[in-house]
């Protein structure tokens, strides 16, 4: 008998069926994975049958020879404290913001029951996860870890009182490359060294691929594939399926055929930028460092980094909306003014666009609203009737039809809001767009349609890009060429390609090793 | 460190409000002989420019002097204050406890209701808590358990503690009322959040998750409401020590406004002013504790 076995499981909330016909079984020692879109019903699946959603679950799933859709409050109990452990996607949220580490790691070891641990076996849980400094860790409270870290210790958390199965939902999708490579292989390394059964979430193929012995693909709340991930990726039954793995960019794909490059058209040089240090201790950090680029009409230039690596802030300073300490930035070679003194002609110039797509909409206002904004303000001569006529061109630039024109942000996808991000973007006729992780916080299918958008865009429009990202492969569907960041210098730059097959600094190697 | 700058503004501002108020402290009903009236300014310093008046005024008062009185002549103000000054810190202390015990509990019990009867219907009893002024509840409570039902002393100190609970009960209800408010604003966010699901992950009681894990970020905005409320006790107790009688600061405050007793009025602002800039920064350090993340800028 399996450790973890669901049958025909369906899930509904409100009495609405939101998944159906869902069959999972994991082994101890082994890993299951659920891969599928956003709204495809994976996370719920995976949590549910715990009570940890809103959901309710029916048919039959037996962990360790419980019965979970029958169980009373004491078996529930024990299922979810000492049967399983649960690592979630979000590191910075998931961990309690007023308890110290070391707490939250005792309260943890605690559902196995006593003893309580000593400090140093609270240190010693710390350093199985591969945190440095382990023992300085227990006294800190999680807003001082970095991302990385305190997913480290959500693991140690969730392993903490030798659970048999560990439930994983998206584990590495909110950390950069680099670190979900690492995420992924710690994880690997306790299963084999704990005989832990692992049930993983993900929406991303780079984290399940090697990773899990089986692979479930869910779209839409239904099961489409399911068998060894092994099997499945080297031979996708399902159209999903391949639609799926050709959505996730890979390095080994062939290269892109990009739209010719013309003029210079923006350079920075030697921009720094600098933030005073948190805190009562004087000092200064130094985001960017003597950063000196250049862009020219037509081209998508990549700036590459991890978390931390300054990327983010140099894409602000040269959209002219973050702080700028020193260095120019110029627009065919005239030195562009700090962005009060920028004539609205300067600053139609370069637009940006915004990681989470939701959050950098005003929900209170409609879409028509929204993409009219920058209009209303740098061309302040159009008459009414032309503006409806260009936000209605725009909508139909990033593939929306005039029906979203009335609606609200929060009654839009993902990837429909960051289309309407994109038209806002490109409505005043830019010629410079600032992508900052414009792709990152959506699922595989709706990175690569936008993704698609954006290089159709760079055709048509003639648009010149900057597209800030942790991920080499969706960087090399778009880009010309790369620049590399790390702790806010430039490592490396270069033709993309070039770079790829060539990579000189050792942040570019293990970039490209993530990918 | 914005403590000292902003007591002194305080103190201007009212030293120099006050004199632009008519009338003095001896224009009694019968007028004074002008030459009386003349020798008690000079006594007084009142003959001097007003702003060489009001330096001196702060000179005396960082010794620790407030000035002697001008009505109650044979008292300084510190004598009046140090009489007055315990029984309000008492009625003030109880109800900022009390108003603490009773909004926090019923917002904690609501918010475990969100949406159900109970919820509706403690948010409804704190709106009206929050509404009714002390100047209506303290007369209703001492009619009705006063003169009524004979239970609790309507006026003055008098024996034993029993005399307190009216008073306190009247300045605390407000506040409990918008305590209770925020802190189930608060849980209702709180709960709701990434972290109370990896509690409920760990298979612990809902009472632990509340109390350990949901609770003191809940607490963030009623501790940005201490500032306020210390005010709000404060000024609500002038009406409830009159209401009820009682020989407290707020008393003094009122006879001392209305009689221009500069020096007695200017004692109680500053002590007040100084209170509640001292409970601002209480309140900051309960940030820091409730929510570690503030203690960073």
């Amino acid at each position: 008998m399996s450790l973890y076995e669901i049958r025909d499981m369906a899930i509904e909330i409100d009495g609405k069926r939101l998944v159906e016909g869902v069959n999972i079984t994991v082994e101890a020692g082994k890993c299951t994975a659920i891969i599928g879109a956003s709204g495809s019903g994976k996370s719920l699946s995976c949590l549910t049958p715990f009570g940890l959603t809103p959901g309710e679950a029916l048919g039959s799933i037996k962990l360790d020879g419980i019965e979970l859709t029958r169980a009373d409050a004491h078996q529930m109990h024990k299922a979810r404290s000492q049967l399983t452990g649960f690592v979630f996607q979000q590191p910075l949220t998931a961990l309690t913001p007023h308890l110290t580490i070391g707490a939250q790691l005792q309260e943890a070891a605690a559902q196995a029951g006593p003893p309580r641990l000593s400090r140093h076996e609270l240190a010693q849980k710390l350093e199985r996860v591969g945190l440095l400094r382990a023992d300085e860790r227990l006294d800190q409270f999680p807003h001082r870890l970095s991302g990385g870290e305190r997913q480290r210790v959500m693991i140690a958390a969730a392993i903490a009182h030798r659970p048999k199965l560990l439930v994983a939902d998206e584990p590495t999708s909110a950390l950069d490359a680099s670190l979900r490579g690492e995420i992924m292989a710690l994880l690997d390394e306790l299963r084999a060294e704990q005989g832990l059964a692992m049930l993983l979430v993900s929406h991303d193929l780079a984290s399940v691929e090697g990773h899990s012995d089986d692979l479930i693909v869910m779209d839409q709340g239904w099961v489409v594939e399911s068998g060894s991930t092994a099997d499945i990726i080297s031979n996708p039954q399902q159209d999903y399926t391949r639609r799926l793995m050709a959505a996730t960019p890979r390095l080994t794909e062939p290269a892109p055929a990009l739209p010719l490059v013309g003029e210079r058209l923006m350079e920075t040089e030697a921009v720094t930028v600098t933030f005073p240090r948190p805190g009562w201790r004087r000092g200064k950090i130094d985001a960017v460092v003597d950063a000196s680029l250049n862009v020219a009409e037509g081209e998508a230039v990549a700036i590459v980094g991890g978390s931390g690596s300054g990327k983010s802030t140099l894409g602000r300073a040269i959209a002219g909306i973050g702080p700028l300490t020193s260095g120019t930035i110029s627009w065919q070679g005239d030195i562009l003014p700090e962005r009060r003194a920028r004539s609205l002609s300067m600053r139609r110039l370069i637009q940006p666009v915004f990681q989470d797509p939701v959050a950098s909409l005003d929900p209170q206002w409609k879409v028509c609203d929204i993409v009219a904004e920058p209009l209303k303000n740098l061309r302040p001569d159009l008459l009414r009737a032309d503006r409806d006529r260009i936000v209605e061109n725009a909508l139909n630039d990033v593939e929306l039809s005039a029906a979203y024109l009335e609606r609200f942000p929060t009654s839009l996808s993902g990837g429909q809001a960051q289309r309407v991000a994109i038209a806002r973007a490109i409505i005043a006729n830019p010629q410079l767009l600032v992508l900052d992780e414009a792709t990152s916080a959506l699922d595989p299918l709706v990175g690569s349609s936008i993704l698609n958008l954006l290089a159709k865009l760079q055709q048509s429009n003639r648009l010149s890009i900057l597209f800030i990202t942790h991920d080499i492969a969706s960087a090399r569907r778009l880009c010309h060429r790369i620049v590399v960041l790390d702790e806010g210098r430039i490592v490396e730059m270069g033709d993309m390609a070039a770079v790829i097959d060539n990579p000189n600094a050792d942040t570019t190697k293990r970039l490209i090793a993530a990918s | 460190m914005t403590a000292i700058p902003t007591l002194l503004v305080i103190i201007l501002a009212s030293f120099f409000l006050m004199r632009l108020a008519p009338g003095g402290p001896f224009d009694g009903e019968r007028p004074l002989p002008p030459e009386t009236q003349a020798a008690l300014q000079t006594a007084y310093g009142l003959d001097k420019p007003l702003w060489e008046q009001a330096w001196l005024y702060i000179s005396r008062l960082v010794q620790g002097d407030f000035g002697p009185s001008l009505v109650y002549r044979d008292f300084t103000v510190s004598e009046l204050v140090a009489q007055g000054l315990p029984i309000s810190l008492t009625l003030g202390g109880l109800a900022i406890i009390l108003a603490l015990l009773i909004g926090i509990s019923a917002g904690l019990f609501a918010a475990v209701r969100a949406g159900q009867a109970a919820d509706k219907t403690i948010m409804m009893l704190a709106t009206v808590a929050t509404a009714l002024p002390t100047f209506v509840t303290g007369p209703a409570l001492a009619l009705l358990l006063g003169l009524w039902l004979g239970w609790l002393p309507v006026s003055g100190t008098g024996e034993g503690w029993s005399w307190l609970i009216m008073p306190v009960v009247a300045l605390a209800l407000p506040v409990s009322g918008a305590i209770a408010k925020l802190t189930r604003a608060g849980l209702a966010t709180v709960l709701k959040q990434d972290h109370i699901r990896t509690a409920r992950a760990r298979g612990l009681p809902e009472t632990k998750i509340l109390f350990k894990h949901g609770l003191r970020p809940a607490l963030v905005p009623v501790a940005s409401y201490l500032g306020p409320a210390a005010a709000g006790l404060l000024t609500g107790a002038v009406v409830v020590e009159t209401v009820f009688g009682l020989p407290g600061l707020g008393r003094y405050f009122v006879q001392g406004a209305l009689n221009r007793d500069y020096p007695l009025v200017l004692g109680v602002v500053t002590l007040y002013a100084a209170l509640i800039i001292l409970f601002n920064l209480f309140a900051d350090l309960i940030y820091g504790w409730l929510d570690p993340r503030m203690r960073e800028g």
